[in-house]
């Protein structure tokens, strides 16, 4: 375990190095907010609610799924994998001493850290300066749910990723699968649309599927919400 | 001590055969013909504990295929294999806690941190003990000298420097057997010293293994006392290097400089490379350097003389047509 650790705090270290990098996360989740507020402004005009959701629980929700949304860099995974088995630089983690797919989750979870500190002091302090409101669950219990559940979402994409990128040793080229992945996932997370927003027998389908339990019920829970 | 052996290994592929043009490349998405290419071929061999071996060959010759077996990188299609007592493609985590593998494209190091940081993490990832870490370390980071070179980032070491890091993070945790692909490729003659004196030491102070492949013979020739040269997959000799290269070596570069301005007769079968005033250059056959020796002496004023090895590279290049 220890050793996993260590990949994953290397992976973190390597983050910290690129300073440009960090300034536009920061940015990013600036950026986010801003537009959050712009886009629930427009669509709220004349409004109380859209799908059961008030004005800052909307914004609230879509803050943190998106931010949920921006913390996986599992894609990373599937991208490395393939790109190094097509060049044959892979085998460099077959011959040490660990588990290839255990390497990889950690080496995802090192990057996310970072990003996850950077943009959630800064989403913070953006919504502080803003004076909007945020809308989170008081209940600790179902805060607590929320993390657990969110540090599993990240966990099932990040080994889903491993996978996809292990799939090149038998078709070479997988870009179709990421594709299909990546649009599924962004649709069915509900980082794009709301899944409040969509018919109940459509959001009821997509309880079946590991990827509601990824961003939109980990945000519902934590803006007070049960999904 | 038997550290490596493998009898009748073979590696075949199945590779797709493309017909050439547009219409080849329609055809392909409907009907491929693929075509078996057998990489490595019945191959024996047998590694002693403590040998420093080289293994050469031409582009294509199954070299690299072959050190991918002996590392469990991929799985031979028939023969046995054996590495100190593991079946390699198993991967089992002991084994591989057991050797090293440096390959010039394939690079351990983090580019972004430090080589520290890099041997931080492979103290953990190797679980080395604190003192036997300290230890190893130093005892490497001297006999590289370059001390001052561990906190710098990766990227900003030079090849010498980043090949030297590489191979002190695959040593940190005494490996039985050192895999070497080309560690010297793209350095030059001062940095090439460096590794070919260190891996020496190595090999002598640790008792490490070494299988070293690499197109550059001077490293084989200075570091390996055993070679196995092979081609389109088959082992065509396993034996000692000195040997070899003798064997193939057919002629000798002779240079003399005359005292006056000589017109020196050639003697008969010695071909001239270079004539001037004073100064004259053959390729002479090597059984008979002696008789042409004695000739110039015996028959001109001479200043100086200087008698070559035949170009290693045209020795490497008869080995490979002939052997």
């Amino acid at each position: 375990m220890k050793k996993y650790l260590e990949i994953a705090k290397a992976y973190m270290k390597t983050q910290l190095i690129w300073r440009w990098d960090t300034f536009i996360d920061v940015v990013l989740a600036m950026a986010k907010v801003i537009f959050a507020w712009i886009l629930w402004s427009i669509l709220f005009e004349g409004k109380e609610q859209i799908a059961g959701m008030g004005f800052y629980t909307m914004i609230s929700y879509y803050i943190i799924s998106s931010y949920l949304f921006q913390l996986d860099k599992s894609s990373e995974i599937s991208q490395q994998m393939t790109n190094m088995l097509r060049n044959g630089t892979f085998s460099k983690y077959m011959v040490i001493p660990v588990h290839t797919q255990a390497y990889f989750v950690a080496m995802a979870a090192g990057k996310i850290v970072f990003s996850a500190c950077i943009c959630f002091f800064t989403t913070i302090l953006c919504f502080y300066f803003s004076g909007i409101s945020f809308v989170a669950a008081i209940n600790i219990k179902i805060l607590f749910c929320g993390a657990i559940m969110i540090a599993l979402g990240l966990l099932f994409m990040a080994e889903l990723n491993y996978f996809l990128g292990i799939l090149t040793l038998k078709f070479e080229e997988i870009s179709t699968f990421l594709m299909i992945k990546d649009n599924f996932s962004a649709f069915v997370t509900g980082a794009v649309v709301p899944l409040a927003l969509l018919p109940e027998w459509m959001l009821s389908g997509m309880r079946y599927l590991p990827f509601y339990y990824v961003t939109y019920l980990p945000s519902m829970l934590l803006i007070g919400k049960q999904g | 001590m038997e550290i490596i052996q493998t009898e009748n290994l073979t590696k075949r592929y199945k590779r797709y055969k493309k017909q050439e043009g547009l219409m080849g490349s329609m055809k392909g998405l409907f009907h491929r013909e693929y075509e078996e290419k057998t990489a490595v071929d019945a191959f024996n061999m047998t590694v002693n504990k403590g040998e420093f071996v080289g293994l050469i060959g031409p582009n294509g010759a199954g070299k690299t295929t072959l050190v991918k077996m002996l590392t469990g990188i991929i799985a031979p299609t028939e023969g046995t294999i054996q590495v100190m007592g593991y079946y390699p493609n198993k991967l089992e985590k002991a084994f591989k806690q057991q050797y090293a593998v440096v390959m010039g494209q394939k690079s351990q190091l983090f580019f972004e941190l430090t080589t520290e940081d890099t041997l931080k993490l492979f103290q953990q990832i190797y679980n080395i003990p604190e003192d036997q870490y300290k230890k190893n370390k130093n005892f490497f980071v001297d006999l590289f000298q370059v001390k001052d070179l561990m906190n710098v980032q990766v990227r900003n070491l030079s090849l010498g420097e980043r090949m030297k890091m590489e191979l002190i993070v695959a040593l940190l945790h005494n490996p039985k057997i050192l895999f070497l692909d080309e560690p010297t490729i793209g350095l030059d003659a001062v940095a090439s010293r460096q590794i070919r004196t260190f891996l020496k030491d190595v090999n002598e102070s640790k008792g490490t293994t070494i299988l070293l492949t690499s197109h550059y013979m001077e490293d084989i020739k200075v570091l390996c006392k055993c070679s196995i040269v092979m081609n389109h997959g088959r082992k065509l000799y396993d034996g000692n290097t000195d040997l070899l290269f003798e064997q193939y070596q057919k002629s000798k570069k002779m240079t003399i400089y005359f005292e006056n301005n000589a017109d020196s007769g050639i003697p008969e079968s010695c071909r001239i490379l270079e004539k001037t005033k004073d100064k004259l250059v053959l390729e002479i056959p090597k059984e008979i350097t002696e008789k042409v020796l004695e000739f110039y002496i015996g028959h001109y004023s001479i200043r100086d003389i200087g008698i070559e090895e035949e170009e290693i590279g045209s020795v490497v290049e008869r080995i490979y047509r002939e052997v």
